[in-house]
């Protein structure tokens, strides 16, 4: 379809005719700015199709204000091979008139052309709807709903779907859709939608349980009441059975017999209960005879040890009073011995005194010899003394002196030593007999002499030399040798000596007589210390001393002279008196000890004497003989009576063991219990038997087979019921997977033509992405790399362009089927960036190879390498007015 | 010359579960009516007395009701009637009888052979040797006591056993409560009264079952008589007549449909039956939608005339001709789908291909019946 031509007036802005020509198959870009008539150019196309022209509703067309307006429309194009003008008016003016080559038609006519060539419908009444617009609603695509293509698709399906079939070549089964409902309702009536069981079909399900467990309860029930019926048939065997032989009676003549034989027992073991105590009687008896018969063989046993006794204390006295007189002797020695330690001690105490004044004696004569020699040595010394003093008093010199003068003549000494080396020195070796005088000396032989002073020599004969000593020391010397030696002659002039060693020797003595002096003191003092008077009185002292204690000697007794030996001393003296009068003191204890003994055995012996008296003269008694006799024989009575006795009862225990009472006992109660147990047993099956008649004639009354039987055929009628839904279930179960999955099938052929077309847009828009198509020929699933969607969750813009090559796609499928396509874009894909704009750029020129394409937008720039020159409705308008006027 | 009538399981208590409810009422009372119909026939053959070789009930626990409309339904007869506890009621220490004594249900003339020896009916002739079983089974011959069982001289020595006479009757009778072929012989009987067999069955001279005399099933062949006894003498041979009791007839068919004149036959066949009639039909083959209509034309015609008819289509196959298909206008997807469906009737699933088809074609129908309208 190609429109060429398309004139407006009267409608909205364009109140005047305008007309847009020269439209070119392909691209044809029609620009202007808001509010210059764009939108109402595509409102114009779309009313020429879509309104019926004698719809009253489309006042939106009328100019503003302009009651009277007709709007009318022009269009011109070529379709089907055919050139086509049509011409509407609305409103004031209602007309359609269309021309086809050189057909007319008009009115209704008209437009139904219209809507088969274009594939759409006309609204029953009022404006038309987009449900309405069929195919032109697809491609026409008005200001911003490129995106929304779900709706528009839906409304052009049925064209759509004949497209497709005329290009497959199927039959997509006449009213098989139609079916597959009516299948799909009679499945829901079965199932929800999940596919469970519903209504009837579940409610049968669960019925048929329901029966089947009455059933069982009751197939339960029957069982019991057969249990029950067994148990009651057996029950009454047994209880007429035991009610017949009565075993309880036998039990009863048994316990009968074991009692008698108990009762037998029991008066053995009475008789022999009565013999036992007889017996223990006679036991009695006995003994106490034995005892009598003991205790009178006993008196003479007695007598015997009341002579042993006796003859015991007999001897035991006389023992002791054979010890009397040694015990007294040791008590005599004792004392003598102990009256010999008393007169030693006397002895010895004696001895002592005397000893005592002897030593005295002795020490006090040594004393005042001692002292007499002490005084004779004190006078001694005293003498000496008075001589050291003496001696010391004469030779008393000042050691200080002494010594100066000693350095005197030491110093005159070095400088006589120095004044001979610094004077001239004179030799002379003369011969014999010459003489020289030297200052009127006679030299002679040979000599040496040192000159210090001039000096004169003669030498007989010659002359006279003068010899005249050089130096000034010289002369020093000899002054200091003449003071010198005028100080050595003062010094010992004041000590009173005439040389030095005459001082030296007075010094020595002066000190030998000092130490003397202190020695003669020392040994002075060493004899009588406090002086010679109180030597003399320390003798006198001793001496009267002495002499006392020769006349106490001479006083005291002597000791006697044989005795004089044995005495040692006091203190051992004493010792052996101690021991002695200990031992006394033992002796004379023993001695008291022995007494009391003595007393003791005589009395023992008196008694037991008179005991055995007594007990003698009992013994003797003759009645005592007749009584022991007559004993012995009751006693041998007894012993036999006993023996018999004893051998009848050992019999009867015998008899009664074997009898064995216990087991006996055993018998009776085990034959009582017996017999209460079966009498027992037997009632209890009576109970039991009246029990279970009642309770199956309760049961028995309630049918219960017949009520199984009956819920039996209640379940199998619902099975029966339930099979056939079942079977009717599975079958439209099948029915429709199998209507579906064919339908799906022949969808899946049908979309191929589509998908084509939709995958050549696709991969120029967006490469290695796919877009399905779903069923309703709609676009659907959108795979991009990892991406995985529905068109609806792009964003806006990549959903108007795919809103848009969709279409484009729809377009190609109709143009292979023969339909005629026109594609109208109203300001389409302002929201596409220019990358994408691009691509859609491309892909719009490449779909304009196919179709016509309207293109109205209100951004001329965009599109400005379109490649198509885009045409100004602005200035068209003006360039229309110029043309009118 | 004593006349009686032998009759036997009459399983009173029974119900018909495979039949709908108010078919199966029906059958259970059709049941009360044959014991009616057995006083009727006593009568009118002058009969001594009416021997029932056990199995009188169905159970030991049927309803009060059961019991007393069985022992009503023996008013028409006054003479005496001889009860024989059969496999099913079972002489126990308690049973169906001990309830109906109970209950008082019993009238007079009803005698009741719960225990094992000789019921004289000397003013009939009869001297009646009862086995009856007093377990639910047995496992030995309980007929060998007839063998030393006096008899009073001059009475017709006539036994009543239930159980199955080994070694004659088809193996699945199972071998409990077993009777001995020759026990006529062996105890000297003059007739031998027997159930436990539903189809009057003769074994020897002397020896019968009398089958049911309403039948309740479909196997057992000669169900639905009783026989009438007629003794001449003491060691003479009876005469047994079977006179039919039976109200229904109950057929069971199984039939195959190959070509379309099997269905015609089949229907003719069907039209032929009495109208007291219980008909269990079940197909194979195939057939076309065309025949599959008549046919279901045919059964909802007789489903009105017979007591009950049941057909089992399960193994029919559905074979629509081009014809068919055409006619019903399945073009596109759904003619893939019926075609589809008439290759799977040859699966194992062959039963849901079968139902599946069978409500597609219905659809298609009532569309074009529609279209047509």
């Amino acid at each position: 379809m190609k429109l060429r031509r398309l004139q407006v007036e009267q409608l909205r802005q364009f109140r005047q005719p305008f007309v847009l020509d020269d439209l070119q198959p392909g691209l044809n870009l029609i620009h202007g700015p808001n509010e210059s008539g764009k939108s109402t150019l595509v409102r114009a196309i779309r009313a020429a199709f879509f309104e019926r022209y004698r719809t009253s509703s489309v006042d939106d067309l009328r100019p503003w204000g302009d009651s009277a307006a007709a709007p009318t429309i022009t269009l011109d194009f070529d379709a089907q091979q055919k050139s086509w003008h049509l011409v509407k008016s609305f409103l004031q003016r209602k007309r359609c008139d269309l021309k086809i080559d050189s057909d007319s038609y008009s009115e209704d006519e008209a437009e139904e052309k219209l809507a088969e060539l274009l594939g759409f419908q006309f609204s029953a009444k009022g404006v038309s709807k987009p449900e309405h617009w069929g195919v032109p609603g697809l491609l026409w695509v008005e200001q911003g709903t490129g995106q929304n293509i779900e709706q528009a698709v839906e409304h052009a399906g049925d064209h759509l779907k004949s497209a497709l079939n005329s290009l497959v070549g199927e039959v997509a089964s006449t009213g098989g859709d139609e079916l597959i409902e009516q299948v799909k309702a009679r499945w829901s009536d079965l199932f929800t939608p999940t596919g469970k069981p519903r209504g009837d079909y579940q409610k049968l399900e669960k019925e048929r349980e329901e029966h089947q467990q009455e059933i069982d309860e009751l197939q339960a029930r029957i069982q019991k009441y057969q249990e029950q019926v067994d148990r009651l048939g057996k029950l009454t065997q047994d209880y007429e059975r035991t009610q017949h032989e009565r075993p309880w009676e036998e039990a009863e003549r048994q316990l009968e017999q074991a009692k008698e034989r108990y009762r037998q027992v029991e008066k053995l073991e009475q008789q022999q209960a009565r013999e036992k105590e007889t017996l223990t009687h006679l036991q009695n008896n006995q003994q106490l005879l034995r005892q009598n018969q003991e205790q009178l063989q006993s008196l003479n046993k007695k007598l015997d040890v009341r002579k042993t006794e006796l003859d015991k204390a007999q001897r035991e006295l006389e023992q002791a009073e054979a010890r009397t007189p040694s015990i007294a002797g040791k008590v005599q020695e004792a004392k003598a011995a102990y009256e010999a330690a008393a007169k030693q001690v006397d002895q010895a105490r004696l001895q002592e005194t005397r000893s005592r004044l002897e030593q005295d004696i002795r020490r006090l004569e040594q004393h005042n010899h001692t002292l007499t020699q002490n005084l004779d040595k004190a006078r001694q010394y005293q003498q000496e003394l008075e001589q050291a003093r003496e001696q010391s008093r004469q030779n008393q010199i000042n050691a200080k002196a002494v010594k100066a003068l000693k350095n005197t003549e030491h110093q005159l000494k070095e400088e006589n030593i120095r004044s001979q080396t610094i004077a001239t020195r004179l030799t002379w070796q003369l011969e014999p007999g010459v003489r020289l005088a030297l200052n009127e000396e006679l030299l002679e032989g040979q000599g040496e002499r040192q000159l210090l002073e001039e000096s004169s020599l003669v030498v007989p004969g010659v002359g006279t030399l003068g010899i005249t000593p050089g130096g000034e020391d010289l002369a020093s010397t000899q002054r200091k040798l003449s003071t010198l030696g005028q100080g050595l002659a003062e010094q010992m002039k004041t000590l009173g000596v005439d040389s030095v060693q005459q001082a030296e020797h007075r010094v020595v003595a002066y000190e030998a007589a000092e130490r003397t002096l202190q020695h003669t003191r020392e040994l002075l003092k060493s004899v009588a210390p406090v002086g010679i008077e109180q030597l003399l009185a320390d003798q006198k002292e001793t001496q009267s001393q002495l002499q006392k204690a020769k006349t106490e000697l001479e006083n005291s007794p002597v000791p006697e002279p044989g005795q004089q030996l044995q005495v040692t001393d006091v203190a051992s003296a004493e010792a052996g008196r101690a021991q002695a009068e200990t031992r006394l003191a033992e002796a004379e204890a023993e001695e008291r000890k022995h007494q009391t003994e003595l007393l003791t055995r005589r009395q023992t012996r008196d008694n037991a004497k008179s005991e055995w008296q007594q007990l003698q003269d009992e013994v003797q008694n003759p009645e005592h003989q007749k009584q022991l006799q007559k004993l012995s024989k009751e006693l041998a009575e007894i012993e036999d009576k006993r023996a018999r006795l004893e051998t009848t009862l050992q019999a009867r225990e015998q008899e009664i063991q074997q009898a064995r009472p216990a087991i006996l006992r055993q018998d009776i109660e085990r034959y009582q219990r017996s017999i209460s147990t079966l009498r027992q047993t037997q009632e209890e099956r009576q109970r039991e038997l009246r029990d279970i008649q009642v309770r199956l004639e309760a049961w028995g009354a309630e049918g219960l087979e017949e009520q199984r039987n009956d819920k039996v055929a209640e379940l199998e009628q619902c099975n029966r019921r339930y099979q056939e839904l079942d079977r009717r279930a599975r079958a439209l179960d099948l029915l429709l997977i199998l209507l579906t999955e064919k339908r799906q099938a022949l969808t899946r052929r049908l979309q191929a033509p589509l998908q084509k077309h939709l995958d050549h847009y696709l991969s120029l828009l967006f490469p290695q992405a796919t877009l399905e198509v779903d069923e309703h020929l709609r676009p659907g699933t959108f795979t991009r790399g990892t991406e995985l969607g529905q068109i609806a969750e792009l964003s806006f813009g990549a959903r108007e362009q795919m809103g848009l090559i969709s279409r484009l796609a729809y377009a190609d499928l109709l143009r292979e089927a023969g339909r005629p396509t026109l594609v109208i874009l109203d300001d389409t894909l302002v929201h596409s960036d220019t990358d994408r704009l691009d691509d859609m750029k491309r892909i719009l020129f490449d779909a304009a190879n196919r179709h016509q394409i309207l293109l109205f937008t209100c951004h001329p720039e965009k599109w400005s390498d379109l490649g198509v020159p885009p045409r100004d409705i602005q200035a068209m308008k003006e360039q229309g007015s110029a043309n009118l006027v | 010359m004593p006349k009686f009538l032998h009759t036997a399981d009459w399983q009173m208590g029974r119900a018909f579960s495979r039949f709908e409810t108010e078919d199966g009422a029906a059958l259970v009372e059709a049941r009360f009516e044959a014991i009616e119909k057995l006083a009727r026939l006593a009568n009118e053959h002058q009969c001594d007395a009416v021997l029932v070789a056990g199995d009188v009930f169905d159970a030991q626990t049927v309803a009060d009701r059961t019991i007393r409309r069985v022992f009503n339904a023996t008013r028409a007869f006054t003479g005496p009637w001889v009860m024989l506890p059969g496999n099913h009621d079972a002489a126990l220490a308690e049973s169906v009888w001990t309830r109906a004594r109970r209950l008082d249900a019993v009238p007079d003339n009803v005698h009741l052979a719960l225990e094992p020896g000789v019921i004289n009916l000397e003013p009939q002739g009869l001297a009646l040797l009862c086995a009856p079983l007093t377990q639910r089974n047995t496992y030995s011959d309980l007929t060998e006591a007839f063998n030393n069982c006096e008899t009073p001289e001059g009475l017709a020595r006539v036994g009543l056993a239930h159980g199955s006479v080994q070694g004659l009757l088809p193996d699945e009778i199972d071998s409990t409560n077993p009777i001995l072929p020759n026990r006529a012989d062996t105890a000297r009987l003059d007739y031998l009264a027997l159930g436990d067999w539903h189809g009057a069955k003769q074994m020897d001279e002397r020896t019968w079952y009398s089958g049911t005399p309403e039948p309740e099933r479909f196997r057992n062949n000669g169900a639905g008589y009783a026989l009438i006894v007629n003794v001449p003498g003491p060691g003479e041979s009876p005469t047994v007549t079977p006179i039919e009791t039976a109200r229904y007839q109950w057929h069971q068919w199984r039939e195959t449909l190959t070509v379309e004149s099997d269905l015609d036959q089949l229907l003719d066949r069907l039209q032929a039956l009495p109208e007291p009639s219980v008909v269990d039909l079940r197909l194979e083959g195939s057939v076309t939608l065309a025949g599959e209509e008549k046919l279901i034309n045919a059964l909802s015609v007789a489903e009105a005339r017979f007591r009950s008819i049941q057909c089992d289509r399960s193994g029919l196959q559905l074979e629509p001709t081009d014809d068919d298909i055409a006619a019903l206008k399945a073009d596109g997807y759904v003619g893939e789908v019926i075609e589809h469906l008439r290759i799977r009737q040859q699966d194992d699933d062959a039963e849901v291909a079968r139902d599946a088809l069978a409500i597609l074609a219905g659809l298609l129908k009532d569309r074009k019946q529609e279209a047509s309208e």
